[in-house]
């Protein structure tokens, strides 16, 4: 079974989760060019490696980021996003 | 059960519709039409004690969240647990449910009168946010619980794994569901809250393994006295 530990409700089974894309942080709208934004809009990198994805534990409606390698599908970090939060889960066995 | 007209009309449990091949028998329970007797005394407490499967989607609910929700709920007398994912008695019928940080579930047993009173209040306090309540709630009872457990739950929901004050949100036979675990007039029960569009389906299946294993269906009287 593949786990997953989600930083509020703990390990769980895989199937309690729903994959929610991966996390980019965009450029600065207010400063960017056309072409900076257009790139952030309509291109993704599908390059395996370490990505920022969110992820949301279904039973309790939590939202939250997995740092995850897409190559070994090894997830090194799961914490909710916020600037002030220490809520981090690391060194997980997920996707085992 | 009752058959409604339009100046009868109330409540029905969200469970109804897949207990209706039952011949329970059938009263108003908070003002929602609720099976309080699947058979006789002896019957129900036989099936309570191997594996007995209750409707409680009648009892009073009420949901708040928001950050300053627990403040919310202090100033009126409710008290809180302190710890995410816990659950405490307030006012000695209630039960309150934190659901992660900020979000709240109380439950009125059969005496509370909570809810309805955090209800009359509809004053509007910035970062506290009513959550509209419409589960389906059910108490799992006897020797053959966990049995029944672990085959709708991948979690291990035993007492040494499951806490006293914890509560958790899985998914129970394939749907999201609350779970914890009670003491309550002496025995230990798990107490499991759903989507009350789920309750029937849910009530089906909990109610199959529960006849195989033993028990069945009890209904509400048992826990009302």
């Amino acid at each position: 079974m593949k786990l997953l530990t989600c930083p509020m409700n703990g390990t769980r089974p895989l199937s309690e989760f729903i994959f929610g894309g991966e996390y980019r942080e965009g450029p600065d709208q207010n400063t960017c060019t056309d072409a900076e934004w257009a790139a952030f809009v309509h291109n993704r990198s599908g390059a395996p490696g370490d990505k920022k994805e969110w992820w949301y534990h279904s039973p309790s409606g939590t939202w939250f980021i997995a740092e995850r390698n897409t190559l070994t599908d090894k997830v090194s970090r799961t914490y909710l996003l916020g600037a002030n939060n220490n809520n981090s889960n690391t060194a997980q066995e997920a996707s085992k | 059960m009752q058959v409604s007209n339009m100046k009868t009309i109330s409540q029905t449990s969200p469970v109804a519709h897949a207990q209706l091949k039952s011949n329970a028998k059938w009263a108003l329970v908070n003002g929602i039409n609720t099976a309080v007797e699947f058979g006789s005394a002896e019957v129900e407490q036989a099936r309570k004690k191997i594996l007995g499967v209750t409707d409680v989607s009648c009892l009073s609910r009420y949901g708040v969240k928001g950050a300053q929700a627990a403040k919310w709920l202090a100033e009126r007398q409710v008290t809180t647990p302190a710890n995410p994912n816990s659950w405490s008695v307030s006012d000695q019928n209630t039960l309150v449910l934190r659901l992660g940080g900020s979000e709240f579930v109380l439950e009125d047993q059969f005496a509370g009168s909570t809810c309805a009173r955090l209800a009359s209040d509809t004053n509007r306090v910035p970062n506290v946010y009513k959550v509209p309540r419409a589960d389906a709630a059910f108490i799992l009872s006897g020797s053959e619980v966990l049995n029944m457990l672990s085959e709708l739950c991948s979690l291990d929901l035993r007492e040494k794994s499951l806490g006293a004050e914890e509560v958790i949100m899985t998914q129970i036979a394939g749907i999201s569901a609350i779970v914890l675990r009670q003491d309550l007039n002496g025995e230990q029960v798990y107490r499991i809250w759903c989507d009350g569009t789920y309750g029937p389906y849910l009530w089906d299946v909990m109610v199959e393994i529960a006849v195989e294993l033993g028990g069945g269906a009890v209904g509400l009287a048992c826990y009302q006295s």
